[in-house]
C-alpha cells in the first residue's frame, strides 16, 4: 500500500464570496469553462502528474461534489490501490469528532488516512484554482533541495502583491519570510496555495499545532509560519503558467474570459488534458439565424440567437433574437426569444424568459454602479423583466447584496 | 422490464454500398451524427429500456468496433454479472477443416450456442447494428407478451429504400403473413427494421433446427419457412428509423439531423444516446468564424465558414476555408482557404491549403480515413 506521494485536496470551504453560486454546492463543484467544474483542474493535474491517490476533504454541502467525483473514473482515479477518496469529518472515540476547524485541522483529522499509504511526501491542494501544473516537477525540486516544505509561487505585479500571501526568498529560492497580505511586500512571489510537505515533518507539525489552543489550525496562518520559525528548510517553487484563484465572482468571470482568448489557458491544447465527468448530450446545434463569435459552445447547446464573447456550457439554449454578450452560461441555461444577457454569470438551469434584460455593458451606467450580474442556479427571470448590472439574485428571486 | 430481456446485436453484415466508410471498419463502427458510431443507437435503446446484458456478434474487421465498445462502461454495461459480451463467432468448416467466417445470423448464433444457453433472461431481442433509431424497446417487449406471439418483428410503413431490405405483408391483426425480398411493388407492405423479440427457448430451438438442416439465414429459414407454424407478429414503429446502407443514405440521413424535428426524435429527453467518451474542451468559434445551421461536437476550432454541415469532435476549420454541406469526422483539419462542398471526410483527414473538393448532393465525395488531400 505504500505510496511515494499522495495528494490531499481541501474542498470543504463554503466559497462564500461566490455567494448565490455556492448556495447549494461546494465551491469546487461550481461549473467552469463550458464542460468542467473547478475540481477537474487539480484532479486532472494529479493524474497527469502520476499521483494516483487523492483524498478530497469535504465539509460544506458535499452532495453534488460527492456524486460528481463518484468512483473517480473520469480522472482515471478509480484504482485497485489508492484512487480518489472522499473524506468528510467523522465521529471518533473520546473527543467525539468535530467539524474541520481549519485547513490544517482537516489534514490533522485524516492523519490516519495518510498513514495508510505511508507516503514520503504529501501534496496539499485546494479546490478553487484554475491552472495546469505538473506536481511531479515540483516534487523533484522538493527532493533535490531536501526541503521539509515546498511552496509553489507565482510572480505577480508588484502593485497587486498586497492581495496575496507573499514569500520572500534568498538567491537559492529558500523562503526567508512569509507575509500574509502585506502592506509593504518584500517580494512579488505570491503563494499559490499548493504545498508539498515531507510527510513526517508535517505530521509532527500538525500534532503540535493541534495541541496549541490559540492556533486557528490553518496552513497559511499557523503551519507555514511555524515551519519558518523552527528553521525547517522551505523552498519556493516558481511556476510561470496560467493560474487563477476563482474564489470571487469577478475572478470566476475573468477566468472564463481568459479561457476564451486561449492565450495562457488553452483548454483545446491537449498535451495536458483536463478531464471531466461528461454528459450524454448530442452535438451543439448552431442555427440558420444564429451569430456566434469569439465564444465556446458545448454539447447539447441549441443556438439560434446571437452569442458573442461568451462561454456556453452543455445544454444551454439561446433562442431566436436573443443576445448573449460577455457572459457565462452554466449547464442547462435557457435564454428565450428576444432576451438580452450582458456581462453576467447565469447559474445552472436558469431561465430567462422572452424579452427580459439581464445585466448591461460597463458603458451603460455609472462605473460605480456597474458590475457583473449574477443569477443563482434555477432562477427564472420573467418575460420583459429587467435585472440591472451588478445585481445578484438567488434562486428564489431575492436580491442578495455582496 | 428490468432483467427480462437480453440483447443481441449483429455487427457483421458487409455493405459494399458504404464504400470508403467501411474500408477500415465494420458498418457498426461507422461514425455518425457528430459524436456517435452507428451501433450506439440500438445499443443505447437497449440500455435505456433497462436491458443489462447485451451480446455483440462480431465478424470481419472488428478492431475499430472493439476499440469503440471497450468494456462497455460508457453504456453502463461493464458489470460483474452480465453487461457487455463480445462474441467473435466462427463456424466449423467440415470441408476444409478448421474455422471460417459464418454466413448468416443463424449460423452465427450456432457459433455462440453456449453463450445463448447461459442467457439469464427469458426473452431475447435481436437487432442489427446499422439502424439509426431511438425506440423504447420496453414497449416492444410489452406488446410481445400481450400478443402471445412467438416472434415480434419491428417494422415501419415507410417502404422507401434502395438497399437490400426485407419486407413484410401483414394481415389485419398485424400478423406477418409473408416475408419478401427483393420486392418491386411494395404497396401495402411494411419494411423490416430487423429487430426481433422472441423467447430464449424458441431461439435455441430455431438455432438447432437450422443447423440440423444446414440452413444459415434467419430471413429464409425462420421468417419465410416457419411463417405457417409460428405466430410472427408485426410491431409497427413509425417514429424515426434509418438503415444506413449506402454512402448516399449515410449522407442524407446525417444532414437530416440538422432538422430540429428529426433531432427531437433521435435525441429525445430522457433517452440519451451513449457513446465512447472522449475528453475535449468546448468548441471555439473565432471572431472570423461563421457557423450556420451546423451540428458541432466538442473540441472543434472554427475560424472559417461552415454551413449546413456536421462537425465531429476535434475538427478544425482554418481562416478563409469554406465548408458547405459536408460531414467532417473526428480530428479532420481543413487548412486555410480550402473549399469543400458535399464532402464526407473520414477521421484524421487533412485538407491542404487552398484545396478545392467538390462532390454533388446525390454523389457526395467520400475521403478515406487519414488521407491528405
Amino acid at each position: 500500500m505504500k505510496k511515494e506521494c499522495i495528494a490531499m485536496l481541501l474542498a470543504g470551504g463554503q466559497g462564500s464570496r461566490l455567494y448565490v453560486l455556492t448556495s447549494n454546492v461546494a465551491k469546487p463543484a461550481v461549473p467552469f469553462g463550458g464542460k468542467y467544474r473547478i475540481i477537474d483542474f487539480p484532479l486532472s493535474n494529479c493524474t497527469n502528474s502520476g499521483i494516483d491517490t487523492v483524498g478530497v476533504l469535504t465539509q460544506y454541502k458535499p452532495l453534488e461534489l460527492n456524486s460528481y467525483i463518484g468512483s473517480g473514473q473520469p480522472w482515471d482515479l478509480d484504482r485497485l490501490n489508492g484512487g480518489v477518496h472522499i473524506l468528510p469529518p467523522y465521529m471518533r472515540e473520546g473527543d467525539k469528532g468535530t467539524w474541520f476547524k481549519g485547513t490544517a485541522n482537516a489534514i490533522y483529522q485524516n492523519i490516519g488516512f495518510v498513514d495508510m499509504y505511508d507516503p514520503e511526501y504529501v501534496v496539499i491542494l485546494s479546490g478553487d484554482h484554475i491552472y495546469k501544473m505538473n506536481y511531479d516537477k515540483m516534487l523533484e525540486a522538493h527532493k533535490a533541495a531536501g526541503a521539509a516544505c515546498t511552496i509553489s509561487v507565482l510572480e505577480v505585479p508588484w502593485d497587486e502583491a498586497s492581495r496575496f500571501g507573499i514569500m520572500a526568498v534568498d538567491g537559492e529560492n529558500n523562503i526567508v519570510e512569509f507575509q500574509e497580505k502585506p502592506k509593504q511586500p518584500k517580494s512579488n512571489l505570491a503563494s499559490m496555495g499548493i504545498y508539498i510537505f515531507t510527510w513526517q515533518k508535517l505530521r509532527q507539525a500538525l500534532i503540535a499545532d493541534e495541541a496549541d489552543p490559540n492556533s486557528s489550525n490553518d496552513f497559511g496562518k499557523n503551519i507555514i509560519p511555524n515551519f519558518l520559525a523552527a528553521g525547517e528548510k522551505m523552498i519556493a517553487y516558481r511556476f510561470d503558467g496560467y493560474w487563477k484563484d476563482v474564489g470571487t465572482l469577478e475572478s470566476l468571470w475573468d477566468a472564463n474570459m481568459d479561457m476564451l482568448s486561449r492565450g495562457d489557458l488553452d483548454l483545446l491544447e491537449d498535451s495536458w488534458p483536463i478531464y471531466a465527468r461528461l454528459s450524454s448530450d448530442p452535438p451543439a446545434y448552431i442555427g440558420k439565424t444564429s451569430l456566434v463569435e469569439h465564444s465556446v459552445v458545448t454539447q447539447g447547446c441549441e443556438i439560434t440567437g446571437t452569442v458573442k464573447n461568451s462561454v456556453l456550457s452543455h445544454g444551454a439554449r439561446v433562442e431566436d433574437g436573443a443576445e448573449v454578450h460577455y457572459s457565462v452560461l452554466m449547464p442547462g441555461v435557457t435564454v428565450k426569444r428576444g432576451a438580452v444577457v450582458r456581462y453576467a454569470i447565469l447559474g445552472e438551469n436558469c431561465q430567462v424568459e422572452a424579452g427580459a434584460v439581464v445585466g448591461g455593458d460597463p458603458e451603460s451606467c455609472d462605473p460605480e454602479e456597474w458590475g457583473i450580474t449574477v443569477l443563482g442556479p434555477n432562477s427564472t427571470i420573467a418575460a420583459g423583466e429587467v435585472v440591472k448590472p451588478k445585481t445578484m439574485l438567488n434562486s428564489e428571486h431575492q436580491e442578495v447584496s455582496r | 422490464m428490468k432483467g427480462k430481456l437480453h440483447g443481441i446485436i449483429f455487427s457483421y453484415e458487409k455493405r459494399s454500398g458504404l464504400r470508403e466508410l467501411t474500408e477500415a471498419r465494420m458498418p457498426a463502427s461507422v461514425p455518425f451524427g457528430g459524436r456517435y458510431r452507428l451501433v450506439d443507437f440500438i445499443l443505447s435503446s437497449m440500455v435505456n429500456a433497462g436491458i443489462t446484458d447485451v451480446g455483440v456478434v462480431l465478424q470481419g474487421n472488428y478492431q475499430s468496433l472493439l476499440d469503440h465498445l471497450g468494456s462497455g462502461k460508457d453504456w453502463d454495461l461493464s458489470r460483474k454479472h452480465g453487461g457487455l459480451r463480445l462474441l467473435p463467432a466462427f463456424a466449423d468448416d467440415e470441408i476444409v477443416g478448421g474455422v471460417r467466417e459464418f454466413r448468416g445470423k443463424m449460423e452465427a448464433l450456432a457459433g455462440v450456442r453456449s453463450y445463448l444457453e447461459g442467457i439469464r433472461q427469458k426473452h431475447v431481442v435481436l437487432a442489427d447494428s446499422d439502424l439509426i433509431i431511438n425506440i423504447p424497446l420496453q414497449d416492444v417487449y410489452q406488446a410481445h407478451i400481450a400478443s402471445g406471439a412467438d416472434i415480434t418483428a419491428v417494422c415501419t410503413s415507410n417502404v422507401d429504400s434502395d438497399a437490400d431490405v426485407t419486407f413484410f405483408r401483414l394481415d389485419d391483426a398485424g400478423r406477418v403473413k409473408e416475408t419478401l425480398f427483393p420486392l418491386r411493388d411494395r404497396t401495402g407492405c411494411h419494411r423490416s427494421l430487423e429487430i426481433y423479440v422472441l423467447s430464449k427457448e424458441l431461439l435455441l430451438k430455431l438455432v438447432d433446427d437450422c443447423m440440423s438442416h444446414d440452413l444459415t439465414s434467419f430471413r429464409s429459414a425462420v421468417l419465410q419457412a416457419q411463417a405457417p407454424s409460428l405466430h410472427i407478429q408485426g410491431y409497427v414503429w413509425d417514429g424515426y428509423a434509418a438503415q444506413i446502407r449506402s454512402v448516399k443514405e449515410y449522407y442524407e440521413r446525417s444532414l437530416e439531423l440538422l432538422d430540429p424535428s428529426i433531432r427531437r426524435e433521435v435525441f429525445p429527453a430522457g433517452r440519451p444516446i451513449h457513446t465512447k467518451e472522449r475528453n475535449d474542451a468546448s468548441t471555439y468559434v473565432d471572431p472570423a468564424g461563421v457557423c450556420c445551421n451546423c451540428l458541432v461536437a466538442d473540441g472543434c476550432t472554427i475560424e472559417g465558414t461552415v454551413e449546413n454541415s456536421i462537425l465531429f469532435r476535434g475538427v478544425s476549420v482554418a481562416k478563409g476555408a469554406e465548408v458547405k454541406d459536408c460531414i467532417l469526422m473526428q480530428d479532420t483539419a481543413v487548412s486555410r482557404d480550402a473549399v469543400l462542398r458535399h464532402v464526407i471526410a473520414d477521421k484524421d483527414v487533412v485538407v491542404k491549403e487552398a484545396c478545392t473538393l467538390m462532390g454533388t448532393a446525390n454523389y457526395p465525395m467520400s475521403i478515406a480515413k487519414g488521407s491528405k488531400v
